[in-house]
Protein backbone atom coordinates (compact mmCIF):
# COMPACT_ATOMS: atom_id res chain seq x y z
CA UNK A 1 0.00 0.00 0.00
CA UNK A 2 1.60 3.62 -1.15
CA UNK A 3 1.68 6.33 1.50
CA UNK A 4 -0.94 8.23 -0.29
CA UNK A 5 -3.23 5.68 -0.61
CA UNK A 6 -2.85 5.24 3.47
CA UNK A 7 -3.22 8.88 3.79
CA UNK A 8 -6.61 8.56 1.65
CA UNK A 9 -7.84 5.64 3.97
CA UNK A 10 -7.18 7.97 6.82
CA UNK A 11 -8.86 11.36 5.55
CA UNK A 12 -12.04 9.69 4.53
CA UNK A 13 -11.85 7.45 7.74
CA UNK A 14 -11.90 10.78 9.96
CA UNK A 15 -14.33 13.01 7.62
CA UNK A 16 -16.74 10.01 8.08
CA UNK A 17 -16.34 9.77 11.92
CA UNK A 18 -16.77 13.57 11.60
CA UNK A 19 -20.02 13.42 9.46
CA UNK A 20 -20.86 10.56 12.50
CA UNK A 21 -20.52 13.20 15.33
CA UNK A 22 -22.56 15.91 13.14
CA UNK A 23 -25.30 13.33 12.55
CA UNK A 24 -25.64 12.51 16.66
CA UNK A 25 -25.12 15.96 17.30
CA UNK A 26 -28.09 16.92 15.07
CA UNK A 27 -29.83 14.36 16.60
CA UNK A 28 -29.50 15.64 20.07
CA UNK A 29 -29.49 19.54 19.44
CA UNK A 30 -31.82 20.26 16.58
CA UNK A 31 -35.59 19.31 17.20
CA UNK A 32 -37.06 17.05 14.14
CA UNK A 33 -39.16 20.42 12.72
CA UNK A 34 -36.09 22.31 12.27
CA UNK A 35 -34.36 19.75 9.72
CA UNK A 36 -36.62 20.63 6.91
CA UNK A 37 -35.48 24.10 7.24
CA UNK A 38 -31.83 23.05 7.31
CA UNK A 39 -32.12 20.74 4.04
CA UNK A 40 -33.85 23.62 2.67
CA UNK A 41 -31.12 25.92 2.71
CA UNK A 42 -28.36 23.10 1.70
CA UNK A 43 -30.53 22.63 -1.03
CA UNK A 44 -30.79 26.39 -1.92
CA UNK A 45 -27.26 27.24 -1.63
CA UNK A 46 -26.92 25.05 -4.36
CA UNK A 47 -29.20 26.27 -6.83
CA UNK A 48 -28.46 29.57 -6.27
CA UNK A 49 -24.59 28.51 -6.45
CA UNK A 50 -24.74 26.34 -9.53
CA UNK A 51 -28.27 27.30 -11.23
CA UNK A 52 -27.58 30.89 -10.70
CA UNK A 53 -24.11 32.59 -9.67
CA UNK A 54 -21.98 30.37 -11.39
CA UNK A 55 -23.99 30.62 -14.50
CA UNK A 56 -23.97 34.47 -14.29
CA UNK A 57 -20.61 34.46 -14.09
CA UNK A 58 -20.22 32.26 -17.34
CA UNK A 59 -22.62 34.49 -19.15
CA UNK A 60 -20.26 37.94 -18.07
CA UNK A 61 -16.96 35.89 -18.85
CA UNK A 62 -18.50 35.24 -22.31
CA UNK A 63 -20.01 38.18 -23.15
CA UNK A 64 -16.57 39.73 -21.97
CA UNK A 65 -14.66 37.16 -24.47
CA UNK A 66 -17.03 38.15 -27.49
CA UNK A 67 -16.52 41.89 -27.15
CA UNK A 68 -13.66 43.38 -29.36
CA UNK A 69 -11.89 44.62 -25.69
CA UNK A 70 -8.09 43.61 -25.41
CA UNK A 71 -7.54 40.52 -23.39
CA UNK A 72 -5.71 42.10 -20.58
CA UNK A 73 -8.40 44.70 -20.32
CA UNK A 74 -10.45 41.47 -20.21
CA UNK A 75 -9.01 39.90 -17.47
CA UNK A 76 -8.70 43.53 -15.13
CA UNK A 77 -12.90 44.16 -15.78
CA UNK A 78 -13.71 40.75 -14.72
CA UNK A 79 -11.44 40.77 -11.67
CA UNK A 80 -13.06 44.19 -10.73
CA UNK A 81 -16.35 43.04 -11.07
CA UNK A 82 -15.44 40.27 -8.88
CA UNK A 83 -14.33 41.88 -6.37
CA UNK A 84 -17.61 44.60 -6.01
CA UNK A 85 -20.37 41.55 -6.41
CA UNK A 86 -18.43 39.99 -3.96
CA UNK A 87 -18.23 43.03 -1.30
CA UNK A 88 -21.64 43.78 -2.59
CA UNK A 89 -23.14 40.43 -2.14
CA UNK A 90 -21.87 40.52 1.60
CA UNK A 91 -23.07 44.02 2.34
CA UNK A 92 -26.55 43.78 1.09
CA UNK A 93 -27.78 41.73 3.60
CA UNK A 94 -27.32 44.07 6.16
CA UNK A 95 -28.74 46.91 3.64
CA UNK A 96 -31.90 45.40 3.98
CA UNK A 97 -31.57 44.39 8.01
CA UNK A 98 -30.62 47.73 8.63
CA UNK A 99 -33.98 49.19 6.41
CA UNK A 100 -36.06 46.53 8.64
CA UNK A 101 -34.55 47.84 11.80
CA UNK A 102 -32.43 46.41 14.38
CA UNK A 103 -32.67 45.67 18.05
CA UNK A 104 -30.52 48.77 19.31
CA UNK A 105 -28.80 51.35 17.58
CA UNK A 106 -25.50 49.83 18.11
CA UNK A 107 -26.25 47.43 15.43
CA UNK A 108 -25.27 47.88 12.16
CA UNK A 109 -24.78 51.62 13.48
CA UNK A 110 -22.99 52.98 10.01
CA UNK A 111 -24.47 53.84 6.58
CA UNK A 112 -23.95 50.56 4.58
CA UNK A 113 -25.45 51.87 0.93
CA UNK A 114 -23.48 55.39 0.69
CA UNK A 115 -19.78 53.21 2.01
CA UNK A 116 -21.10 50.78 -0.70
CA UNK A 117 -21.91 53.30 -3.29
CA UNK A 118 -17.83 55.08 -2.05
CA UNK A 119 -16.59 51.20 -2.39
CA UNK A 120 -17.88 51.30 -5.86
CA UNK A 121 -16.37 54.30 -6.81
CA UNK A 122 -12.88 53.50 -5.44
CA UNK A 123 -13.18 50.31 -7.63
CA UNK A 124 -14.57 51.73 -10.92
CA UNK A 125 -11.24 54.62 -10.11
CA UNK A 126 -8.45 52.34 -9.65
CA UNK A 127 -10.05 49.85 -12.66
CA UNK A 128 -9.61 52.79 -14.55
CA UNK A 129 -6.67 53.89 -13.49
CA UNK A 130 -5.07 49.76 -13.95
CA UNK A 131 -6.32 49.89 -17.82
CA UNK A 132 -4.89 53.23 -18.69
CA UNK A 133 -2.00 52.13 -17.14
CA UNK A 134 -1.88 48.94 -19.15
CA UNK A 135 -2.90 50.62 -22.07
CA UNK A 136 0.00 53.20 -21.99
CA UNK A 137 2.54 50.31 -21.02
CA UNK A 138 1.21 48.07 -24.37
CA UNK A 139 1.45 51.55 -26.63
CA UNK A 140 5.23 52.02 -25.11
CA UNK A 141 5.68 48.74 -25.78
CA UNK A 142 4.74 48.55 -29.35
CA UNK A 143 6.12 52.00 -30.41
CA UNK A 144 9.28 50.56 -28.77
CA UNK A 145 9.23 47.44 -31.01
CA UNK A 146 8.39 49.50 -34.04
CA UNK A 147 11.60 51.52 -33.61
CA UNK A 148 13.89 48.41 -32.91
CA UNK A 149 12.41 47.47 -36.29
CA UNK A 150 13.26 50.42 -38.02
CA UNK A 151 16.83 50.80 -36.86
CA UNK B 1 -31.36 7.06 -25.05
CA UNK B 2 -31.21 9.91 -27.24
CA UNK B 3 -31.87 12.07 -24.57
CA UNK B 4 -28.51 10.71 -22.45
CA UNK B 5 -26.70 11.51 -25.81
CA UNK B 6 -27.81 14.80 -25.86
CA UNK B 7 -27.03 15.57 -22.24
CA UNK B 8 -23.55 13.83 -23.31
CA UNK B 9 -23.43 16.62 -25.78
CA UNK B 10 -24.50 19.46 -24.00
CA UNK B 11 -22.35 18.60 -20.82
CA UNK B 12 -19.34 18.20 -23.03
CA UNK B 13 -20.12 21.49 -24.73
CA UNK B 14 -20.49 23.51 -21.13
CA UNK B 15 -17.32 22.02 -20.10
CA UNK B 16 -15.22 22.99 -23.47
CA UNK B 17 -16.89 26.75 -23.13
CA UNK B 18 -15.85 26.51 -19.67
CA UNK B 19 -11.75 26.33 -20.50
CA UNK B 20 -10.10 28.76 -18.83
CA UNK B 21 -6.41 29.19 -17.96
CA UNK B 22 -7.33 30.02 -14.57
CA UNK B 23 -9.23 27.16 -14.44
CA UNK B 24 -6.96 24.25 -13.65
CA UNK B 25 -5.64 21.51 -10.92
CA UNK B 26 -2.73 23.85 -9.83
CA UNK B 27 -5.53 26.74 -9.34
CA UNK B 28 -8.01 24.69 -7.41
CA UNK B 29 -4.76 22.88 -5.43
CA UNK B 30 -3.70 26.41 -4.51
CA UNK B 31 -7.21 27.60 -2.93
CA UNK B 32 -7.83 24.86 -1.84
CA UNK B 33 -5.30 24.68 0.38
CA UNK B 34 -5.79 27.89 1.51
CA UNK B 35 -9.56 27.61 1.81
CA UNK B 36 -9.06 24.21 4.10
CA UNK B 37 -6.31 26.21 6.56
CA UNK B 38 -8.71 28.44 6.79
CA UNK B 39 -12.06 26.47 7.75
CA UNK B 40 -9.69 24.63 10.20
CA UNK B 41 -8.90 28.07 11.76
CA UNK B 42 -12.60 28.55 11.96
CA UNK B 43 -13.66 25.29 13.29
CA UNK B 44 -10.90 25.33 15.91
CA UNK B 45 -11.64 28.75 17.18
CA UNK B 46 -15.30 28.18 16.73
CA UNK B 47 -15.02 25.06 18.95
CA UNK B 48 -13.11 27.09 21.66
CA UNK B 49 -16.21 29.37 21.58
CA UNK B 50 -18.56 26.36 21.66
CA UNK B 51 -16.86 24.87 25.09
CA UNK B 52 -16.43 28.56 27.02
CA UNK B 53 -20.18 28.63 26.70
CA UNK B 54 -21.01 24.82 27.28
CA UNK B 55 -17.69 23.44 28.84
CA UNK B 56 -17.56 19.25 29.55
CA UNK B 57 -16.59 18.58 33.17
CA UNK B 58 -13.17 18.73 33.13
CA UNK B 59 -12.26 21.62 30.97
CA UNK B 60 -9.92 23.74 32.43
CA UNK B 61 -9.89 27.18 30.23
CA UNK B 62 -6.65 29.85 30.35
CA UNK B 63 -7.42 33.15 31.52
CA UNK B 64 -4.80 34.97 30.22
CA UNK B 65 -3.76 36.66 27.96
CA UNK B 66 -6.69 39.10 28.58
CA UNK B 67 -7.53 39.57 24.97
CA UNK B 68 -7.18 35.86 24.10
CA UNK B 69 -11.08 35.54 23.50
CA UNK B 70 -11.33 38.96 21.54
CA UNK B 71 -8.31 37.25 18.88
CA UNK B 72 -9.80 33.72 18.85
CA UNK B 73 -13.46 35.12 18.31
CA UNK B 74 -12.20 37.88 16.23
CA UNK B 75 -9.62 35.81 14.17
CA UNK B 76 -13.13 33.22 13.50
CA UNK B 77 -15.24 35.82 11.93
CA UNK B 78 -12.98 37.60 10.44
CA UNK B 79 -11.44 34.19 8.26
CA UNK B 80 -15.11 33.55 8.27
CA UNK B 81 -15.65 36.88 6.19
CA UNK B 82 -12.23 36.12 3.57
CA UNK B 83 -13.59 32.48 3.25
CA UNK B 84 -16.08 34.02 0.98
CA UNK B 85 -13.90 35.25 -1.99
CA UNK B 86 -11.84 31.74 -1.29
CA UNK B 87 -14.68 29.66 -1.96
CA UNK B 88 -16.31 31.21 -4.74
CA UNK B 89 -12.55 31.47 -6.48
CA UNK B 90 -12.69 27.71 -5.49
CA UNK B 91 -15.97 26.78 -7.35
CA UNK B 92 -15.14 29.30 -9.85
CA UNK B 93 -12.11 26.94 -11.00
CA UNK B 94 -13.77 23.65 -10.42
CA UNK B 95 -17.54 24.55 -11.56
CA UNK B 96 -16.46 22.61 -15.18
CA UNK B 97 -16.44 19.39 -13.12
CA UNK B 98 -20.11 19.69 -12.52
CA UNK B 99 -20.31 18.62 -16.04
CA UNK B 100 -18.68 15.84 -15.92
CA UNK B 101 -20.53 13.05 -18.48
CA UNK B 102 -21.24 10.50 -17.16
CA UNK B 103 -22.63 11.94 -14.51
CA UNK B 104 -22.25 8.51 -12.45
CA UNK B 105 -19.53 6.16 -13.64
CA UNK B 106 -19.44 3.99 -10.04
CA UNK B 107 -20.74 3.39 -6.88
CA UNK B 108 -17.54 4.99 -5.54
CA UNK B 109 -17.68 8.28 -7.92
CA UNK B 110 -21.46 8.43 -6.67
CA UNK B 111 -20.24 8.70 -3.09
CA UNK B 112 -17.31 11.08 -4.25
CA UNK B 113 -19.73 13.50 -6.14
CA UNK B 114 -22.03 13.41 -3.32
CA UNK B 115 -19.49 14.25 -0.70
CA UNK B 116 -18.57 17.00 -2.42
CA UNK B 117 -22.38 18.45 -2.73
CA UNK B 118 -22.55 18.07 0.80
CA UNK B 119 -19.28 19.65 1.32
CA UNK B 120 -20.24 23.06 -1.55
CA UNK B 121 -23.75 23.33 0.19
CA UNK B 122 -22.73 22.69 4.19
CA UNK B 123 -20.21 25.77 3.43
CA UNK B 124 -21.77 27.92 1.69
CA UNK B 125 -24.74 27.66 4.27
CA UNK B 126 -22.75 27.32 7.10
CA UNK B 127 -20.90 31.05 5.85
CA UNK B 128 -23.78 32.47 4.83
CA UNK B 129 -25.55 32.13 8.37
CA UNK B 130 -22.50 33.16 10.05
CA UNK B 131 -22.73 36.15 8.31
CA UNK B 132 -26.31 36.90 8.63
CA UNK B 133 -25.75 35.47 12.63
CA UNK B 134 -23.85 39.30 12.58
CA UNK B 135 -26.51 41.42 11.25
CA UNK B 136 -28.83 39.55 13.73
CA UNK B 137 -30.96 38.69 10.35
CA UNK B 138 -32.35 35.99 12.88
CA UNK B 139 -36.13 36.26 10.84
CA UNK B 140 -34.68 34.68 7.42
CA UNK B 141 -33.75 31.36 9.71
CA UNK B 142 -35.78 28.48 10.14
CA UNK B 143 -33.67 26.91 12.82
CA UNK B 144 -31.40 27.92 15.53
CA UNK B 145 -28.33 29.56 14.24
CA UNK B 146 -26.56 28.28 17.33
CA UNK B 147 -27.17 24.27 17.51
CA UNK B 148 -27.22 25.04 13.12
CA UNK B 149 -24.00 26.27 13.03
CA UNK B 150 -22.06 23.85 15.35
CA UNK B 151 -23.63 20.78 13.54
CA UNK B 152 -22.40 21.90 10.29
CA UNK B 153 -18.69 22.47 11.24
CA UNK B 154 -18.91 19.26 11.45
CA UNK B 155 -20.54 18.40 8.82
CA UNK B 156 -17.94 21.47 6.68
CA UNK B 157 -14.81 19.71 8.48
CA UNK B 158 -15.72 16.28 7.70
CA UNK B 159 -17.04 16.72 4.22
CA UNK B 160 -13.73 18.08 3.37
CA UNK B 161 -11.61 15.39 4.75
CA UNK B 162 -13.58 13.20 2.78
CA UNK B 163 -12.83 15.82 -0.36
CA UNK B 164 -9.23 15.80 0.23
CA UNK B 165 -8.62 12.35 0.85
CA UNK B 166 -10.40 11.37 -2.65
CA UNK B 167 -8.95 13.86 -4.43
CA UNK B 168 -5.34 13.54 -2.76
CA UNK B 169 -3.68 11.99 -5.92
CA UNK B 170 -4.24 15.15 -8.12
CA UNK B 171 -3.18 17.18 -5.31
CA UNK B 172 0.19 15.79 -4.68
CA UNK B 173 0.97 16.41 -8.32
CA UNK B 174 -0.36 19.94 -8.25
CA UNK B 175 1.27 20.80 -4.59
CA UNK B 176 4.45 22.03 -5.57
CA UNK B 177 5.06 24.63 -8.46
CA UNK B 178 7.76 22.96 -9.93
CA UNK B 179 5.43 20.00 -10.46
CA UNK B 180 2.75 21.89 -11.74
CA UNK B 181 4.20 24.33 -14.67
CA UNK B 182 7.01 23.15 -17.32
CA UNK B 183 9.76 26.05 -18.01
CA UNK B 184 8.08 27.47 -20.46
CA UNK B 185 4.68 28.36 -17.66
CA UNK B 186 2.88 26.17 -19.12
CA UNK B 187 0.41 23.99 -16.96
CA UNK B 188 1.75 20.31 -17.02
CA UNK B 189 -0.82 18.23 -17.81
CA UNK B 190 -1.30 14.06 -16.80
CA UNK B 191 -4.69 12.90 -18.44
CA UNK B 192 -5.32 14.77 -22.23
CA UNK B 193 -8.30 17.22 -21.79
CA UNK B 194 -11.08 15.40 -23.37
CA UNK B 195 -13.17 18.90 -23.81
CA UNK B 196 -10.18 20.95 -24.93
CA UNK B 197 -11.54 20.47 -28.80
CA UNK B 198 -15.26 21.69 -29.49
CA UNK B 199 -16.08 19.62 -32.77
CA UNK B 200 -15.30 16.05 -31.17
CA UNK B 201 -17.14 12.91 -32.64
CA UNK B 202 -19.63 12.29 -30.07
CA UNK B 203 -22.13 9.27 -29.69
CA UNK B 204 -24.83 11.53 -30.99
CA UNK B 205 -22.98 11.84 -34.17
CA UNK B 206 -22.14 8.22 -34.54
CA UNK B 207 -25.54 7.91 -34.36
CA UNK B 208 -27.36 10.52 -35.71
CA UNK B 209 -24.87 12.32 -38.12
CA UNK B 210 -25.57 15.80 -36.28
CA UNK B 211 -22.37 17.76 -36.10
CA UNK B 212 -22.09 19.90 -32.23
CA UNK B 213 -22.98 22.98 -33.96
CA UNK B 214 -26.83 21.72 -34.90
CA UNK B 215 -29.72 22.34 -33.11
CA UNK B 216 -30.46 26.20 -30.54
CA UNK B 217 -27.69 25.06 -27.76
CA UNK B 218 -25.29 23.51 -30.22
CA UNK B 219 -25.36 27.54 -32.45
CA UNK B 220 -24.88 28.94 -29.00
CA UNK B 221 -22.14 27.07 -28.06
CA UNK B 222 -20.40 27.42 -31.71
CA UNK B 223 -20.83 30.97 -31.40
CA UNK B 224 -18.86 31.12 -27.98
CA UNK B 225 -16.68 29.15 -29.75
CA UNK B 226 -15.53 31.54 -31.95
CA UNK B 227 -13.36 33.36 -29.60
CA UNK B 228 -11.93 30.22 -27.49
CA UNK B 229 -9.64 30.36 -24.30
CA UNK B 230 -6.40 30.62 -25.13
CA UNK B 231 -4.39 27.44 -25.82
CA UNK B 232 -0.88 26.94 -24.02
CA UNK B 233 1.93 28.14 -25.11
CA UNK B 234 0.23 31.91 -25.18
CA UNK B 235 1.75 34.92 -23.23
CA UNK B 236 -2.44 35.29 -22.69
CA UNK B 237 -2.67 32.79 -20.20
CA UNK B 238 -0.01 33.88 -17.50
CA UNK B 239 -1.85 37.56 -17.79
CA UNK B 240 -5.33 35.54 -17.21
CA UNK B 241 -4.00 33.27 -14.31
CA UNK B 242 -2.48 36.61 -12.83
CA UNK B 243 -5.36 38.56 -13.00
CA UNK B 244 -7.63 35.77 -11.34
CA UNK B 245 -5.22 35.52 -8.07
CA UNK B 246 -4.69 39.32 -7.97
CA UNK B 247 -8.69 39.29 -7.91
CA UNK B 248 -8.92 36.59 -5.17
CA UNK B 249 -6.22 38.24 -3.21
CA UNK B 250 -8.07 42.11 -3.31
CA UNK B 251 -11.28 40.13 -2.89
CA UNK B 252 -9.71 39.50 0.29
CA UNK B 253 -8.13 42.06 1.29
CA UNK B 254 -11.21 44.20 0.29
CA UNK B 255 -12.94 42.24 2.87
CA UNK B 256 -11.25 41.61 5.63
CA UNK B 257 -9.49 45.37 5.98
CA UNK B 258 -13.04 47.17 5.52
CA UNK B 259 -14.71 44.84 8.22
CA UNK B 260 -11.92 43.28 10.51
CA UNK B 261 -12.01 46.99 12.28
CA UNK B 262 -14.79 45.79 14.73
CA UNK B 263 -12.46 43.37 15.88
CA UNK B 264 -9.00 44.66 15.92
CA UNK B 265 -8.85 48.35 16.80
CA UNK B 266 -5.60 48.84 14.51
CA UNK B 267 -8.15 48.34 11.61
CA UNK B 268 -10.70 50.61 12.77
CA UNK B 269 -10.33 53.63 10.52
CA UNK B 270 -11.49 51.15 7.52
CA UNK B 271 -14.05 49.59 9.31
CA UNK B 272 -17.00 51.48 7.15
CA UNK B 273 -18.67 47.67 6.83
CA UNK B 274 -18.94 45.48 9.90
CA UNK B 275 -21.86 45.55 11.73
CA UNK B 276 -20.57 47.00 14.77
CA UNK B 277 -18.03 50.08 14.94
CA UNK B 278 -15.98 51.32 18.11
CA UNK B 279 -17.28 54.00 19.98
CA UNK B 280 -20.47 53.76 19.20
CA UNK B 281 -23.31 52.35 21.59
CA UNK B 282 -24.57 53.22 25.19
CA UNK B 283 -21.34 54.87 27.18
CA UNK B 284 -19.62 54.79 23.65
CA UNK B 285 -19.97 50.52 23.66
CA UNK B 286 -21.75 48.85 21.53
CA UNK B 287 -24.77 46.80 23.04
CA UNK B 288 -25.84 43.57 22.15
CA UNK B 289 -28.91 43.37 24.46
CA UNK B 290 -30.58 46.13 26.12
CA UNK B 291 -32.15 46.56 28.77
CA UNK B 292 -35.81 46.93 27.51
CA UNK B 293 -35.10 43.67 24.92
CA UNK B 294 -34.16 41.84 28.17
CA UNK B 295 -37.13 43.14 30.05
CA UNK B 296 -35.22 44.65 32.96
CA UNK B 297 -35.54 47.77 33.19
CA UNK B 298 -38.21 48.07 36.47
CA UNK B 299 -36.10 45.30 38.53
CA UNK B 300 -33.23 46.53 37.48
CA UNK B 301 -34.01 50.61 38.17
CA UNK B 302 -35.66 48.89 41.66
CA UNK B 303 -34.16 50.97 44.63
CA UNK B 304 -34.87 47.92 46.74
CA UNK B 305 -32.43 45.84 44.35
CA UNK B 306 -30.22 43.05 45.85
CA UNK B 307 -27.36 40.78 45.12
CA UNK B 308 -27.41 37.51 46.65
CA UNK B 309 -24.66 35.31 46.81
CA UNK B 310 -24.90 31.99 48.36
CA UNK B 311 -22.69 28.95 49.42
CA UNK B 312 -25.18 26.08 50.79
CA UNK B 313 -26.74 27.86 53.29
CA UNK B 314 -24.51 30.34 53.69
CA UNK B 315 -26.26 33.48 51.91
CA UNK B 316 -25.34 37.23 52.16
CA UNK B 317 -27.41 40.05 50.18
CA UNK B 318 -25.79 43.05 48.97
CA UNK B 319 -27.50 46.52 48.21
CA UNK B 320 -26.04 48.36 45.49
CA UNK B 321 -24.35 51.22 48.24
CA UNK B 322 -22.68 47.99 50.50
CA UNK B 323 -21.31 46.68 47.33
CA UNK B 324 -20.02 50.48 46.57
CA UNK B 325 -18.85 50.01 50.28
CA UNK B 326 -17.01 46.69 49.88
CA UNK B 327 -12.76 47.22 48.36
CA UNK B 328 -12.85 48.52 44.70
CA UNK B 329 -10.78 46.91 41.66
CA UNK B 330 -10.32 48.58 38.75
CA UNK B 331 -9.36 46.41 35.14
CA UNK B 332 -9.28 47.21 31.73
CA UNK B 333 -10.64 43.91 29.91
CA UNK B 334 -12.62 44.00 26.60
CA UNK B 335 -15.58 42.92 26.26
CA UNK B 336 -15.44 40.14 23.52
CA UNK B 337 -19.27 39.06 21.54
CA UNK B 338 -19.53 36.12 19.74
CA UNK B 339 -20.44 38.36 16.54
CA UNK B 340 -17.03 39.22 16.60
CA UNK B 341 -16.97 42.40 17.87
CA UNK B 342 -14.63 43.72 20.94
CA UNK B 343 -13.86 46.70 22.61
CA UNK B 344 -11.63 47.20 25.56
CA UNK B 345 -13.16 49.29 28.44
CA UNK B 346 -12.35 50.30 32.07
CA UNK B 347 -14.27 48.85 34.81
CA UNK B 348 -14.45 49.08 38.38
CA UNK B 349 -16.51 47.14 41.05
CA UNK B 350 -15.74 44.31 43.42
CA UNK B 351 -13.75 41.44 42.83
CA UNK B 352 -15.95 38.29 42.58
CA UNK B 353 -13.54 36.30 44.76
CA UNK B 354 -14.03 38.80 47.79
CA UNK B 355 -17.48 37.86 47.47
CA UNK B 356 -16.97 34.56 47.64
CA UNK B 357 -14.76 34.59 50.35
CA UNK B 358 -17.35 36.58 52.63
CA UNK B 359 -19.53 33.73 51.79
CA UNK B 360 -16.53 30.84 52.50
CA UNK B 361 -16.49 29.31 49.08
CA UNK B 362 -13.47 27.39 48.53
CA UNK B 363 -11.14 28.32 45.78
CA UNK B 364 -12.32 25.35 43.54
CA UNK B 365 -15.63 26.85 43.94
CA UNK B 366 -17.63 26.97 40.21
CA UNK B 367 -20.12 29.13 40.25
CA UNK B 368 -23.96 30.11 38.47
CA UNK B 369 -24.63 33.11 37.94
CA UNK B 370 -27.88 34.43 37.31
CA UNK B 371 -29.40 37.53 35.67
CA UNK B 372 -32.35 39.94 36.07
CA UNK B 373 -33.47 38.24 32.38
CA UNK B 374 -35.43 35.38 32.36
CA UNK B 375 -36.56 35.58 28.48
CA UNK B 376 -32.84 34.31 27.33
CA UNK B 377 -30.54 31.29 27.19
CA UNK B 378 -27.70 33.36 28.79
CA UNK B 379 -30.06 34.57 32.08
CA UNK B 380 -27.99 32.03 33.71
CA UNK B 381 -24.78 31.24 33.24
CA UNK B 382 -21.48 28.90 34.84
CA UNK B 383 -18.42 30.20 35.59
CA UNK B 384 -15.68 27.74 36.30
CA UNK B 385 -13.07 28.35 39.51
CA UNK B 386 -10.03 30.07 37.48
CA UNK B 387 -12.22 32.77 36.23
CA UNK B 388 -14.09 32.96 39.54
CA UNK B 389 -10.89 33.63 41.61
CA UNK B 390 -9.34 35.75 38.77
CA UNK B 391 -8.01 39.20 40.40
CA UNK B 392 -9.47 40.00 37.56
CA UNK B 393 -13.20 39.18 36.97
CA UNK B 394 -15.32 42.17 38.55
CA UNK B 395 -19.00 42.46 40.13
CA UNK B 396 -18.84 45.79 37.58
CA UNK B 397 -20.15 48.79 38.79
CA UNK B 398 -19.04 51.05 36.61
CA UNK B 399 -17.88 51.59 32.99
CA UNK B 400 -15.24 54.25 32.17
CA UNK B 401 -15.55 56.14 35.37
CA UNK B 402 -19.26 56.44 35.19
CA UNK B 403 -22.30 54.14 36.61
CA UNK B 404 -22.77 51.13 34.43
CA UNK B 405 -26.10 52.18 31.80
CA UNK B 406 -28.83 50.26 32.28
CA UNK B 407 -27.94 48.41 28.69
CA UNK B 408 -24.39 47.73 30.16
CA UNK B 409 -25.92 45.69 33.44
CA UNK B 410 -27.09 48.35 35.82
CA UNK B 411 -26.71 47.82 38.91
CA UNK B 412 -24.24 45.09 38.55
CA UNK B 413 -22.55 42.94 35.83
CA UNK B 414 -19.88 40.62 35.34
CA UNK B 415 -16.57 41.04 33.80
CA UNK B 416 -13.84 38.59 33.40
CA UNK B 417 -11.00 38.06 30.93
CA UNK B 418 -10.75 35.91 28.15
CA UNK B 419 -14.49 34.89 28.21
CA UNK B 420 -17.53 35.29 25.37
CA UNK B 421 -19.48 38.66 25.85
CA UNK B 422 -22.78 36.33 26.49
CA UNK B 423 -21.27 34.85 29.62
CA UNK B 424 -20.65 38.39 30.88
CA UNK B 425 -23.64 38.21 32.19
CA UNK B 426 -25.56 41.71 33.10
CA UNK B 427 -28.67 42.67 35.46
CA UNK B 428 -26.89 40.65 38.52
CA UNK B 429 -29.51 38.90 40.44
CA UNK B 430 -27.70 36.04 42.46
CA UNK B 431 -24.10 34.01 42.01
CA UNK B 432 -24.39 30.57 44.27
CA UNK B 433 -21.64 28.37 44.66
CA UNK B 434 -21.92 25.22 42.80
CA UNK B 435 -19.43 22.99 43.39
Amino acid sequence: MTAIRRWQIALITLGLGLLIVATVTALQEVPPDRWIGIAGWLIGALIIHDGIAAMAMFGVSVALRRSPIPFAVVVIIQAALAVGTIVTVLVLPAIIKQAIGTANPSILPLDYLANLGLFWLVLLAITGGSIGAMLLVSRRRVVRAAVEQKQ
Amino acid sequence: MLLKWRMQRIFHQFRHALIEPSRNPRTAVVLGRLLALVFLVCFGTGLYSHFLQDPLAWMVFPVRPLWLYQVTQGIHITAGIACFPLIVAKLYAVFPELFQTPAVRSFTHLLERASIALFVAASLVQLSIGLLNTYQFYSLFPFSFRSTHYVLSFVVVGSLAIHIGVKLTTIAQYWRKSNSLDESGALIVLKPEDDADFDIPDDLRRLTGRPQSTGITGRVFEWIDREPAPPEPDRRISTSRRGFFAAVGVAVTAVVGLTAGQSFRVLDATNIFAPRKNGIGSQGLPVNRTARAAEVIDLASAPDWMLRVTNGTTAQQFSYDQLRALPQCEAVLPIACVEGWSQYAHWRGVRLRDLMDIVGAPDSADVLIQSLQTNSRYGTTSMQSEFVRDELTLVALELDGDTLDLDHGYPARIIAPARPGVLQTKWLSSIEVIA
